[in-house]
């Protein structure tokens, strides 16, 4: 039994039964002096500093006079915070990139050639695929690019991811459980930029020399180092599906005479599948945003690998793009910028809904059984 | 009826059986480090010992190993060594064996043969249908033994033949790529023998489902050792380069009580004849993280106070909810982009030290939201009901138990939030930039009053800072020619702040979790 | 009839060690039965880390019939109950010493394969927990994994499908259960959907679906309402006329209406008094057992 009285209220003073007069009378002067001052910061003014002191005065004041119902605001203004963030970086990004979606129209996504079916234009053609001279912003290479390197790196981390979480959570004696568990979580934390320095003065160099690539650099490279920057949290997380599984189940495997690996596959791996999949989703979200390290082991150069299965060919990706040309930008080729950034955004937003949908739904699933 | 069948409790295998198995392992053992070592050039076809060559060895041994598993196999089969095989295979295996010997008859026939694509196809097919049904409705112990041997035969005698040397290459038509004979050996003789281990570990507990487990585990196992030992290289490596650059010249007078450390308390002085240092991106760094922490901190505890305290769950929470989760996976280049847009055109429309603080506490926000929220959650409704029974408000409760109990979740979030922020490049890329410089920002030194608004500036909040992350960066894209040194440094310096903040993290909570348990 | 038997089995020769006059005697744990015993324990001890759970037990389980474990919660039954079948191997901190015999082998014995040992010797947990499969796959999860029936796309195609023995099977199992007449008509439907007394009598038809000899139960009917907890029990009497039946209970009324013969396990892991379950209640030598069972203590 949770003690909320009420439902979420709006500002200070409309949640509290006894509404006096104080509560209402700070709670507009505060809310309203907080609307003014993003009003204000939004327009770019020097004196969005007035009303912030504004609303830190009448929050002070409140914290004295009326602690509990200030608290209550301020923590609803906090959570909506939270809210107002994702949809300002959808506003600004959307809104910078709209100029070079109109301009561009579905050959956003054009091929240098028009793609003809039965004579009929289906994707009209730009020529060149990337140019600022001519205004030309093809997004297909980065997203192929992005593509390959996301395919690789899940095809790295995914099934190790899921077989490390398999040996931590039901393989693993307690005492090696128990530590690498926090190894992996710790190494969980290695900056991108790191392996980007790795693959960048030892990895590409090293298959420059031994495998014969024309340059230095090439998707497999930034697919299997992704790979391995995502592998620690997909067995982070997969691990934690996996031992959501009751054990009284495992324990009905087993009491009727199934090997333990018999149980893992036959109960702990369909029961958490989803779990497993939201970790391996989370795993695609992290190696389709990753940035440094294929910024900087990729050349980036704005064309299709030829032909586009050839891994070891040289391209760029939505974000090395983003940020290998964000210097040296302005109008339309930095609206394209945000153009890739959009679809970047949308993409991760997509996985990230997906994954949420399939979590909760192995919630439902092992929490009808209860 | 239930006494119909009674098998005996206990399953013995004989020692002679027991030890050929063992052998095959830890001869496939050896054979996959050396393959390991030569993959990476540590050992080549030159390492030799007593007058044969590395590859010569591993090939060798492949046969070894491949003639007993056929051999373990085979006296299975016949009743020499007891065991407990299925009647039939099962599908995995088949379709795994069915999977190399598609590709081994399709590269075969395409790359060695020059047959045509549709040729070469049927040739793969048929090779792959043929040991896939092999393994299928063999005996498992046949199934398992007679293609993992046959394979390991195969690539030992390919090496011993000369059919594959150091000197043979192959450059698959349309990739850029070319793979010499001393890198196919290696991986194939690894391959080799992973696949006949497996087989000789499968054996080992008499084939049947017990069999099936130990060689699951097997693989399993190998590959978290695999996995751990890979990232524990990266970091052993980026170590044993940085750490001799990282700690040139510290020195500590104890009279004066004078320390210096160099690398961390110099700047970066562009002269060739001193030694440069990393003090300005140290001191950004830890400028960064406490803006960003000021900033996302409140916002995120406060946010996860209310969804967990006072929010009931409904259309708004998973409204909520859906964008912490969102905000978390939003790329970190997204979240520069969203800066650049927003926050460095309202700062003087420069690159700023304040903007870069903005953006990384916007990415804190959804870390530490949802460990704080978890950590609030956890606590239990007993707590929260006991003291709603003794007249307590609901303020008082959340203050007095709620915060205190969660605090120890919501501090581990903080940190683990500032590990994942400290180490970020690509968003203060686009808002902060800076690159190797002299001297540090000094923030505190620069506040300021003006007599019009906003009444108080910070001309070092308002410009770029360098931080290390960027710093690694710049490196790079300085060329990193004759600079490499630096940069390994650069990165050991990196690498041991955010871990460090990542090693904290997990303890705490490792702790905190046991102590809860403990009660 | 056979004495409950050879030297060993006796608890006479154990020194005494405790304070309390009652844990040796060896005339009310030294039980004859009428009929073979199915499973044997000697001096069987077990701990959790330093936690002593059971203090030297000694008993022979009678085949086919229905042995009640009874006792305050905390006595160690459903940990003898769970060394049993060798389930206590899960908790990493147990540590078990002492013997237990199937039919005369060893079931702690180095090389014993748990596979074969948990087929023979089934389990039913407290509280239901089929899996998250449909009806027909909970009961056969048992025989495919024991490789003993093939289903599937590939033995179809091969000829081999075993799909009618296995239908078979379920119904024969879920009829036994005496849940059948339940659920016939939705065997696909997931086990999760039923009733928790239904999920409890799949449970008993999934263990036995591996044909198993003896059947441990572990307060099979505590989660369950009464008009479930009489089915349960009525199915349980009849199971013993082909199964060994070992049930661990913490209601006395419910071990007095199902078993021929009651173990008493008392504070401390020890086992105080194993008799016929009419004597038990009746007429028990232990003073302890009898304020046990009229109720003054528990």
């Amino acid at each position: 039994m949770r003690i909320s009285n009420t439902s979420i209220a709006g500002f200070e003073g409309r949640s509290v039964a006894d509404a006096d007069r104080g509560v209402l009378l700070t709670g507009l002067v505060g809310g309203g002096c907080l609307l003014v001052a993003f009003g204000l910061f939004l327009s770019n003014s020097t004196l969005t500093v007035v009303p912030v002191v504004g609303f830190l005065g009448a929050t002070t004041y409140g914290w004295f006079n009326h602690q509990a119902a200030t608290v209550k605001s301020v923590t609803f203004l906090a959570t909506v915070a939270t809210t107002v963030v994702l949809g300002l970086i959808s506003v600004f990004l959307i809104a910078r990139a709209v100029p070079v979606f109109q301009h561009m129209g579905v050959r956003i996504f054009g091929l240098t050639d028009p793609v003809r079916v039965f004579g009929i234009t289906l994707l009209p053609g730009v020529g060149e695929l990337w140019s600022t001279s001519g205004d030309v912003y093809s997004l297909t290479p980065m997203v192929w690019g992005t593509l390959m390197t996301t395919v690789i790196a899940m095809l790295v981390a995914g099934p190790l991811g899921v077989a490390g979480a398999i040996f931590i959570a039901e393989i693993a004696p307690p005492v090696v459980r128990e530590s690498v568990k926090p190894g992996i979580e710790i190494l969980a934390g290695i900056p991108s930029i790191v392996y980007g320095w790795l693959g960048f003065v030892l990895i590409s160099p090293f298959v420059y020399e031994h495998l014969g690539t024309p340059g230095l650099g090439n998707m497999a490279i930034v697919g299997v180092v992704i790979g391995l920057m995502a592998l620690p949290t997909v067995v982070s997380v997969a691990e934690d599906a996996l031992t959501s599984v009751p054990n009284s189940m495992k324990d009905g495997s087993l009491a009727l005479g199934a090997t333990d690996w018999q149980t893992i596959k036959g109960i702990t791996m369909p029961a958490s599948f989803s779990g497993v999949s939201a970790a391996v989703l989370l795993g695609v979200g992290r190696a389709v945003g990753e940035t440094m390290a294929a910024t900087v082991i990729l050349s980036n150069v704005v064309k299709l690998p030829e032909p586009l299965y050839n891994v070891f060919g040289n391209t760029i990706s939505l974000t090395s793009l983003i940020a290998s040309q964000y210097g040296n930008a302005d109008g339309m080729h930095m609206q394209a910028l945000f153009a890739a950034g959009v679809v970047l955004f949308v993409s991760v937003m997509v996985l990230s809904v997906v994954s949420q949908t399939i979590e909760a739904r192995m919630k439902r699933k092992l929490e009808g059984q209860a | 009826m239930s006494t119909a069948t009674r098998h005996s409790l206990r399953s013995d295998q004989s020692e002679a059986f027991t030890r050929l198995t063992d052998g095959v392992v830890g001869v496939g053992i050896t054979v996959i480090s050396l393959s390991v070592l030569a993959v990476g050039r540590v050992v080549t076809g030159d390492t030799a010992a007593f007058g044969l060559g590395a590859f010569e060895w591993i090939a060798l041994a492949l046969a070894a190993m491949g003639s007993t598993v056929v051999a373990l196999g085979v006296g299975s089969f016949v009743g020499t060594f007891e065991t407990n095989p299925e009647e039939r295979g099962t599908v995995g295996p088949a379709l795994g064996f069915g999977g190399i010997a598609f590709a081994a008859g399709g590269l075969t026939a395409s790359q060695t043969l020059g047959l045509p694509l549709v040729a070469s196809l049927a040739a793969a097919l048929v090779a792959g249908l043929a040991v896939g049904g092999f393994v299928t409705l063999a005996r498992e112990d046949l199934g398992t033994t007679l293609p993992a041997g046959g394979f390991a035969l195969f690539v030992g005698a390919l090496v011993l033949t000369d059919v594959l040397a150091a000197g043979w290459t192959w450059a698959p038509e349309g990739f850029s790529v070319t793979f010499p004979g001393y890198m196919v050996v290696p991986v194939l003789a690894g391959l080799a023998a992973l696949v006949a281990c497996w087989a000789a570990v499968s054996a080992r507990s008499g084939f049947g489902a017990a069999g099936r487990q130990s060689a699951a585990y097997f693989l399993v196992g190998l590959n978290a050792i695999g996995m751990l030992v890979v990232l524990a290289t990266l970091i052993l490596f980026i170590g044993v380069k940085g750490f001799g650059r990282a700690t040139q010249g510290i020195a500590f007078d104890p009279l004066a009580l004078e320390f210096r450390w160099p690398f961390v308390m110099d700047g970066y002085n562009f002269r060739p004849d001193q030694p440069n240092g990393v003090f300005p991106a140290v001191v950004g760094t830890v400028w960064l993280v406490i803006g960003a922490v000021l900033v996302g901190v409140p916002l995120a505890v406060g946010a996860a106070v209310f969804l967990s305290e006072y929010a009931e769950r409904g259309r708004f929470t998973q409204l909520v909810e859906v964008a912490t989760n969102g905000l978390w996976s939003t790329p970190s280049v997204v979240f520069g982009l969203f800066g650049y847009a927003f926050l460095v055109p309202r700062f003087g429309n420069t690159t700023s030290l304040l903007a870069g603080m903005m953006v990384l506490g916007f990415m804190l926000l959804p870390l530490v939201t949802i460990t704080s929220r978890e950590a609030i959650k956890a606590v239990p409704d007993e707590y929260r009901d006991a003291s709603a029974a003794l007249g307590v408000s609901q303020w008082e409760t959340i203050r007095s138990v709620v915060v205190p109990t969660a605090l120890p979740g919501i501090v581990t979030g903080v940190i683990l939030g500032v590990g994942r922020i400290a180490g970020e490049t690509a968003p203060i890329l686009l808002v902060m930039a800076g690159g190797l410089r002299d001297d540090a920002p000094s923030v505190l030194g620069s506040f300021q009053f003006v007599a019009r608004p906003p009444f108080v500036v910070n001309d070092a909040l308002l410009q770029s800072a360098p931080a290390l992350p960027y710093q690694l960066y710049a490196t790079i894209t300085a060329g990193v020619s004759g600079n490499e040194e630096f940069g390994w440094a650069t990165a050991f310096v990196l690498l041991a702040v955010v871990l460090s903040f990542y090693a904290i993290g997990v303890g705490t909570r490792i702790y905190f979790r046991r102590r809860l348990q403990h009660e | 009839m056979s004495k409950a038997t050879s030297e060993s089995t006796t608890t006479a020769e154990r020194t005494t060690t405790g304070e309390t006059d009652e844990r040796v005697d060896p005339e009310w744990s030294n039980y004859e039965f009428e009929g073979t015993p199915k499973m044997a324990v000697e001096d069987l001890d077990v701990y959790y880390g330093d936690d002593h759970a059971l203090d030297g037990i000694s008993m022979e389980i009678p085949e086919r019939s229905v042995t009640a474990l009874i006792g305050p919660s905390g006595c160690g039954k459903s940990t003898f109950l769970r060394s049993l079948n060798r389930m206590n191997d899960r908790i990493r901190s147990a540590r078990v010493e002492g013997s237990i015999r199937l039919d005369g082998e060893e079931v702690y014995a180095d090389g014993v394969d748990l596979v074969e040992l948990r087929k023979r010797v089934g389990m039913v947990f407290q509280n239901p927990n089929p899996f998250p499969k449909s009806i027909r796959d909970n009961v056969s999860y048992g025989p495919r994994k024991h490789g003993d029936l093939e289903t599937g796309l590939l033995a179809r195609a091969l000829g081999r499908d075993d799909g009618d023995e296995l239908d078979e099977l379920v119904e024969r199992s879920l009829r036994r259960a005496a849940i059948w007449e339940e659920v016939n008509d939705r065997l696909d439907d997931n086990a999760l959907g039923l009733s928790g007394g239904q999920q409890q009598r799949l449970c008993i038809a999934r263990c036995l679906a591996t044909d198993p000899e003896v059947i441990l139960m572990d307060e099979p009917a505590s989660a369950l309402d009464p008009i479930a907890t009489a089915k349960i029990e009525d199915l349980i009497a009849e199971l013993a006329e082909q199964y060994t039946v070992v049930i661990v209970t913490h209601n006395m009324q419910q071990a007095a209406r199902i078993s021929e013969q009651t173990a008493v396990f008392l504070t401390g892991g020890e086992l105080v008094e194993y008799d016929d379950t009419e004597k038990i209640f009746e007429d028990p030598e232990s003073q302890r057992v009898e304020d046990y069972v009229t109720g003054k203590f528990g």
